[in-house]
């Protein structure tokens, strides 16, 4: 049998469907018009404009960025290495810290979840977190420096120590410690197993954190073969747009520099992986940062 | 909770002591700089008058270099070669660092503070002036002499001087002259097709740009926006066809509306408030009206392509020589018969002059230990035929070759003509010219001669100066705002009235200050030409 609906609810449906198919749209046609846009001919582009199909059909924008593909394997390859590295070890580590400072027994864990967090409001500034790392720790070049400074960050510690005081109640770590369990055992056996949402949440934060970022290369690496991917991409860019306004210092030539439908191109290039990832662990994202907002 | 309070005022008191010593220790580092830079080279000189003047090189030193752009694909090759002679010549290796183009400026400044580099690129559009005074890099008069014999010997000593600042040295320029006059590039096959004058003056240009809206209506006269007027001397584009009529000091005028003659660079004028403001809004209003550009002109986004791709007949801002060739180029491969031209105001108002020799130059950090060795190296880059070749080539018969008529030829992509960016080091007397420098070559010979002329034979004397705003930076700001607001309007002639829209930009911007602005800027030209003797 059906439920009747009223005509309120059916109105009411009516717009929200409305609204969300208006919504969805806005946020989906700027992709379209870049996937589009990333098979037509330059010129086209240039003479006629975007559109939602690609007139005068060509693949010759991917075939340039693949010309040479052993620098945009390379880049494809560091930002794998960065992301599973960063992610894998930044994990580990948040959850240590934030499991200790989400147990009562220990006496200054206040004390030390105030420091975690006051370094979120007041930053040390670019340039002293530049000259620790490249003249200090001297991890210019390496690329310990593109991974490491960003392993844990106090919005993520603090997010994941509210996970845990939610999901593993202190009576349950006390009776693990009565059968004789040391933190090590309860660490991995009680409290890890139940963390699944919010390993999700953390390591997917962290994941798009790693594949997204370019400011690390820009600032720590000295060889191109350390470059992330994303700041391999945008320096194509800013390279175009500096020769362009450079012009006047040095006789390039500037006939083989990247056009709208490279750029493009580029662009779809970048975000694809994520885009194919993105749908498998949303569920997660959701409910973790719901867990964050609310009792955070 | 009290436990709190007390942690973090404890912390506060910490952050409190350690920004105190921070800020204490930095004044005390650049502090010591300045007035040690010159102690230990005295001190080496005295040690080193018995051996005449031959420096120490017993000890093998790693300098690092950095450089601006992109590194090569052959960076590491071309640098074990050079290496190779260096460790013979001077006991000294060089590794090359990039800046790459993102976000460069930032970079730069990084470099500079934390002092990783010996050697390093600079130039005006750096800010080489204020870098300088700020005490960034090492004073070099003292070291030349000394360490570096073919700087010493060989170099002109005018481009030395324009590379002072307040008297004393801290870059060596390349020595290459360089003419990046502004102009007109326009379409030469359009012009002959339809019979058209060579717009050489503005009445010129009027005419060619409606000739060709009479022959051909579908075609683009005019890409012109705000794009290229970010500065604080013209708000739209196409202001810059009134340096047709204009002998200045520098293209478009001083900033704030001042304005003064190359020929009398010292007596200022304010232009905003002549007559010949409001004729020239006016010109720029019927240009408007004939449809020269687009009525949404203000609101366009700069399409730097539009000349390449013949969306437009001709460019009028921010082109130089080089962008010329660059369309030449390119047509050459897309669209063989369509042909560019160049026309530089200069060659109209007789005012022509070579890049300021701050264009392009090299400096030594005032923080490098290596000082003494790193000028005897850019000694060898700049003036070692072999070292200079080397760097600005590569390696002969691998990456490049020179053909029958003494012209570079490319022969791998690996490592292409001046890859290593070293803009820097260019001799003038090594500079293999490219085959498509035959254009060029032609265009700097008539510059030249038309420079020989002027008062101030081959002197940039816009070029060497750096404005220190830092006191009226509100007003400079707000006067910057206006511009924008109502001097684009008008200089893109959309206004009904032009008497009243000028009446009304002037009240505007003196309310925003540029009164203050154009004391404190006369003032400092006033000192800046005194300094240099230009009268």
């Amino acid at each position: 049998m059906k439920i009747k609906q009223s005509g309120s609810t059916i109105v009411f449906k009516v717009i929200i469907y409305i609204l969300l198919t208006f919504m969805a749209a806005v946020c989906v046609f700027p992709f379209i018009i870049i996937i589009s846009g990333s098979f037509t001919d330059n010129y086209t582009i240039i003479t006629e404009g975007y559109g939602l199909l690609p007139k005068n059909f060509t693949i010759s924008a991917y075939k340039t960025i693949f010309k040479a593909p052993q620098d945009i394997l390379q880049a494809y390859k560091m930002n794998f290495y960065y992301t599973i590295v960063g992610t894998g070890i930044g994990l580990f580590i948040i959850t240590m810290t934030a499991y200790v400072i989400s147990r009562p027994e220990f006496k200054y864990r206040n004390n030390i979840s105030f420091i975690i967090y006051f370094t979120s409001i007041f930053g040390g500034g670019m340039i002293p977190w530049y000259l620790m790392y490249a003249s200090v720790l001297g991890l210019k070049g390496s690329t310990f420096a593109i991974w490491f400074p960003a392993l844990m960050s106090p919005f993520l510690v603090i997010l994941m120590r509210t996970f845990i005081k939610e999901s593993v109640p202190d009576a349950i770590a006390e009776s693990a410690k009565i059968d004789g369990a040391g933190h090590v055992t309860i660490f991995l056996k009680i409290v890890m197993p139940v963390l699944g949402p919010g390993l999700a949440t953390i390591g997917l934060f962290l994941a798009i954190g790693y594949w997204n970022d370019w400011y690390r290369s820009s600032m720590f690496s000295t060889s191109s073969k350390t470059w992330e991917l994303q700041f391999y991409l945008y320096d194509l860019l800013n390279a175009t747009q500096a020769l362009r306004q450079m012009a006047q210092n040095t006789s390039v030539s500037t006939a083989d520099l990247p056009t709208e439908s490279i750029k493009l191109a580029m662009a779809v290039v970048a975000t694809g992986p994520v885009l194919l990832f993105y749908p498998f662990v949303q569920k997660y994202f959701v409910s973790g940062i719901t867990v964050g907002a609310v009792k955070g | 909770m009290k436990k709190i309070k007390k942690l973090f005022s404890l912390l506060l008191i910490a952050s409190l002591v350690i920004s105190l010593a921070a800020c204490g220790k930095k004044d005390n580092t650049s502090g010591n700089k300045n007035e040690n830079t010159p102690t230990p080279t005295k001190t080496a000189e005295t040690t080193d008058t018995p051996a005449e003047a031959t420096p120490d090189i017993s000890k093998k030193v790693d300098l690092v270099f950095y450089v601006m752009g992109d590194a090569p694909k052959d960076e590491q090759v071309v640098e074990d070669a050079l290496n190779k002679l260096l460790l013979e010549k001077a006991n000294a290796t060089v590794d090359f660092q990039f800046s790459t183009w993102t976000d460069w400026t930032q970079k730069y400044n990084l470099e500079l503070t934390s002092g990783a580099a010996d050697l390093i690129y600079t130039a005006n559009w750096i800010n080489y002036a204020t870098l300088a005074n700020s005490g960034a890099f090492a004073e070099l008069d003292d070291l030349i002499a000394k360490d570096a014999p073919n700087i010493a010997k060989s170099m002109d000593t005018s481009l030395l001087d324009q590379c002072k600042v307040g008297g004393k040295l801290y870059a060596i320029p390349n020595t290459w002259p360089e003419y990046t006059v502004s102009g007109v590039s326009y379409r030469e096959d359009l012009r002959a097709k339809y019979d058209l004058p060579v717009p050489n003056s503005v009445e010129n240009l009027e005419a060619y740009l409606l000739g060709i809206k009479k022959n051909d209506p579908k075609q683009g006269l005019l890409s012109v926006t705000t794009g290229e007027s970010s500065g604080l001397q013209v708000a739209f584009d196409a202001a810059n066809i009134l340096n047709y009529k204009y002998p200045w000091v520098t293209p478009n005028g001083l900033p704030y509306g001042l304005a003064a003659n190359y020929d009398t660079p010292s007596t200022v004028y304010d232009y905003w408030n002549s007559d010949d403001f409001v004729n020239d809004m006016k010109l720029m209003k019927k240009f408007a009206d004939e449809g020269l550009w687009s009525r949404s002109a203000l609101s366009d986004t700069n399409d730097a392509d539009a000349y390449k791709n013949g969306t437009c007949a001709a460019v009028v801002a921010g082109q130089n020589p080089n962008k010329d060739i660059a369309a030449i180029t390119e047509y050459e491969k897309n669209h063989p018969d369509w042909k560019s031209a160049y026309i530089a105001y200069g060659e109209t108002t007789g005012v022509i002059f070579p890049a300021h020799a701050t264009q392009n130059a090299t400096s030594i950090l005032a923080s490098s230990k290596n000082q003494d060795r790193a000028l005897m190296v850019l000694d060898l880059l700049l003036y070692d035929k072999e070292v200079n070749d080397l760097v600005e080539y590569g390696i002969l018969g691998t990456h490049y070759e020179v053909d029958a008529n003494g012209n570079y030829k490319n022969l791998s992509e690996d490592y292409k003509y001046e890859n290593m960016n070293t803009w820097d080091l260019r001799n003038g007397d090594f500079k293999l010219p490219q085959e498509s420098d035959a254009i060029l070559n032609q265009m700097f010979t008539k510059y030249g001669e038309l420079a020989a002329k002027t008062k101030f034979p081959n002197v940039n004397i816009f070029g060497g100066f750096a404005e220190d705003y830092t006191a009226y930076e509100v007003e400079r700001s707000a006067v910057s705002d206006v511009m924008r607001q109502y001097l684009a309007p008008l200089q893109a002639g959309l206004v009904a009235d032009v008497d009243k829209a000028v009446a009304e930009f002037r009240n505007k911007v003196k309310d925003a200050g540029i009164e203050t602005c154009q004391e404190q800027f006369k003032t400092q030209w006033a000192a800046y030409c005194d300094e240099h003797g230009y009268k």
